[in-house]
C-alpha cells in the first residue's frame, strides 16, 4: 500500500526482530547461531531494501532469514547434499490417532515439544514453524521455494513426523 | 465427502478458512464419523501443544541493542539502556559482523537516497500508519507493559488521569485473546489508551482515542458487529479502524485477518 520510508523502514524491521529470533532459535537450536542469523538477516534486508515491494514485510524478512540460514549451513557443512534441506521424508506410516496419543499430546511439556521439533529435518521444522507464525500457504511456498500447491501436503507430512517424534520423547 | 477429503480439511476447518458450503459438509461428516472426529481431536491437540507450550524465545536486550545500532534505530526515550553486549565466540560471527555492520551503514545511506521523499500524509493513510507505528513500538520493546494485566478492571482504571477521556472497552480478554496489559500512546497527537492482547504467538495492539476532528479513511470499509469498519493492510500488518460515538478504535496485528475481525464484536458489541 505504501512506499517504505527511509525513517521508518529500519524501525519496521526491528519490530519483527523478536519473531525472527524465535524462528532462528528453533531453526538452529542455539542462541549464538540464532543471533548471528538475525543480524545477518537485518544486514541483508537493509542492503536489499530497494527490492522490497510494499506488502508483507515479515514474510520478506523470513525469506531472507531462510536464505541466510541455508548459506550458513552450506559454509559449515559443505559436504551435506543440498537436497537434504529440501526433502520432507514421509517415512513410515502415520501413527495411529488413538486416545493414547491424544492423552500423550495433552500431557507434553515444553522441553519435550522443543526437543521433538529439533529432531526433525530442517525443512520439516521450518514448515511447521512458518505455519505456526500464521503465514499463508503462498507465503510459506515463497519462503521454502516450493509450489504453493505442495505446501499443504508437505506440512501434513511434517506434522506426521513430529507426532512420531513426540511419541518417542513422551515415553 | 469421504474421510480422506475431510481429514485434509480438518485444519482449515479449525482455522475458519473454509467457505460456508464446505464448512457445513465437513461438520456434517464429523457428526457421523468417530474416526474423523478422533483425527480432528489429535490435530487440535498438536496445534494446542505447539501454540501454547512450545517455548517462545525472547529477544535478549543485548541483541536488541546491537540490532538498533546496526539498523540505526534510536532507543526510545522511555527505555533504559541495555547492558553492554557480550562477545560471542562463533567464528561465523567474527567473519560476518564487521562486514554486516559496514554493509548496513552503507545500505542505510543507499536506502535514504533511493527511497527519496516520504509519502505525503493524506488523512486516511496517516491514521493507519500511526496505528502501525504504535503497534511496532509495542512489539519492539523488551520492556513489560506499563500496566500488566490482572484483568480489564485493573487495566482500565490505570488510564484515569493519564488520558483525557474514558476508554470504553467491553472485553476483558479470554483464552483466545488474553489481555496482556496497557500503556499510553499517541494517534495524530491525540493521547491514546493502548491495550495489548495476544492471539497464540501474535501480538495485537488496540488503540482507543478521541476520534473527533481526525481524518477518517473512506475506502476499504466492511461491516462487522453491525458497524462500518475500515480494513487496510500496511507494512505487513492488518489494521481495523472503527468509531463508537466519540471514540476511535484501531486494531493492529500480523495475525490473520479472520482472527482480528473476530475481536471487533468482543471489544465493541453490535449496537
Amino acid at each position: 500500500m505504501t512506499t517504505p520510508r527511509p525513517d521508518g523502514f529500519a524501525r519496521e524491521i526491528l519490530g519483527h526482530a523478536e519473531a525472527l529470533y524465535n524462528h532462528a532459535r528453533h531453526l538452529t537450536g542455539g542462541d549464538a547461531e540464532a543471533q548471528d542469523l538475525v543480524q545477518e538477516t537485518c544486514a541483508r534486508a537493509l542492503t536489499n531494501a530497494h527490492e522490497y515491494r510494499p506488502g508483507n514485510l515479515k514474510a520478506w524478512l523470513f525469506r531472507i532469514l531462510r536464505n541466510a540460514f541455508i548459506d550458513a549451513r552450506r559454509k559449515r557443512r559443505p559436504e551435506q547434499p543440498l537436497g537434504e534441506l529440501d526433502v520432507v521424508d514421509g517415512g513410515d506410516a502415520e501413527p495411529l490417532r488413538d486416545d493414547l496419543e491424544l492423552e500423550r499430546l495433552r500431557g507434553l511439556v515444553a522441553d519435550e515439544i522443543e526437543a521433538a521439533l529439533g529432531a526433525l529435518s530442517d525443512d520439516a521444522r521450518a514448515i511447521i514453524l512458518l505455519d505456526l507464525e500464521g503465514f499463508t500457504e503462498s507465503e510459506v511456498a515463497q519462503q521454502l521455494g516450493c509450489a504453493a500447491g505442495t505446501v499443504k501436503s508437505r506440512l501434513s507430512r511434517a506434522r506426521v513426523l513430529l507426532r512420531r517424534q513426540l511419541k518417542d520423547y513422551a515415553r | 465427502m469421504n474421510c480422506d477429503d475431510v481429514k485434509d480439511l480438518l485444519r482449515d476447518q479449525r482455522k475458519g478458512s473454509l467457505d460456508a458450503p464446505t464448512r457445513v459438509a465437513v461438520a456434517a461428516h464429523l457428526a457421523g464419523c468417530a474416526d474423523c472426529r478422533q483425527a480432528g481431536a489429535v490435530e487440535a491437540a498438536l496445534d494446542e501443544a505447539l501454540e501454547t507450550r512450545l517455548p517462545r524465545h525472547r529477544l535478549a536486550p543485548e541483541l536488541e541493542q546491537r540490532l538498533r545500532a546496526q539498523l540505526g534505530v534510536a532507543v526510545p526515550p522511555e527505555s533504559a539502556p541495555a547492558r553492554p553486549s557480550p562477545a560471542h565466540g562463533a567464528a561465523w560471527r567474527a567473519f560476518a559482523t564487521p562486514f554486516a555492520s559496514a554493509l548496513a551503514a552503507a545500505a542505510l545511506v543507499v536506502l535514504v537516497l533511493r527511497l527519496g521523499a516520504p509519502r505525503p500524509l493524506d488523512g486516511a493513510w496517516s491514521l493507519v500508519d500511526e496505528a502501525v507505528s504504535d503497534h511496532l513500538r509495542v512489539v519492539s520493546t523488551t520492556h513489560p507493559p506499563e500496566i500488566a494485566s490482572g484483568g480489564v478492571h485493573q487495566v482500565k482504571p490505570w488510564f484515569t488521569g493519564r488520558v483525557d477521556f474514558a476508554p470504553r472497552l467491553a472485553f476483558a480478554g479470554d483464552d483466545d485473546f488474553p489481555l496482556v496489559g496497557g500503556s499510553l500512546g499517541y494517534v495524530l497527537h491525540h493521547k491514546a489508551a493502548v491495550l495489548h492482547f495476544r492471539r497464540r504467538l501474535h501480538a495485537i495492539t488496540l488503540l482507543i482515542f478521541p476520534a473527533e476532528g481526525l481524518p477518517w479513511p473512506e475506502r476499504d470499509v466492511v461491516r462487522l458487529a453491525d458497524r462500518p469498519v475500515v480494513e487496510q493492510e500496511a507494512r505487513g500488518f492488518t489494521v481495523l479502524l472503527w468509531r463508537d460515538a466519540d471514540l476511535g478504535y484501531a486494531l493492529v496485528s500480523d495475525v490473520n485477518r479472520a482472527d482480528l475481525e473476530a475481536l471487533v464484536p468482543k471489544i465493541t458489541p453490535a449496537r
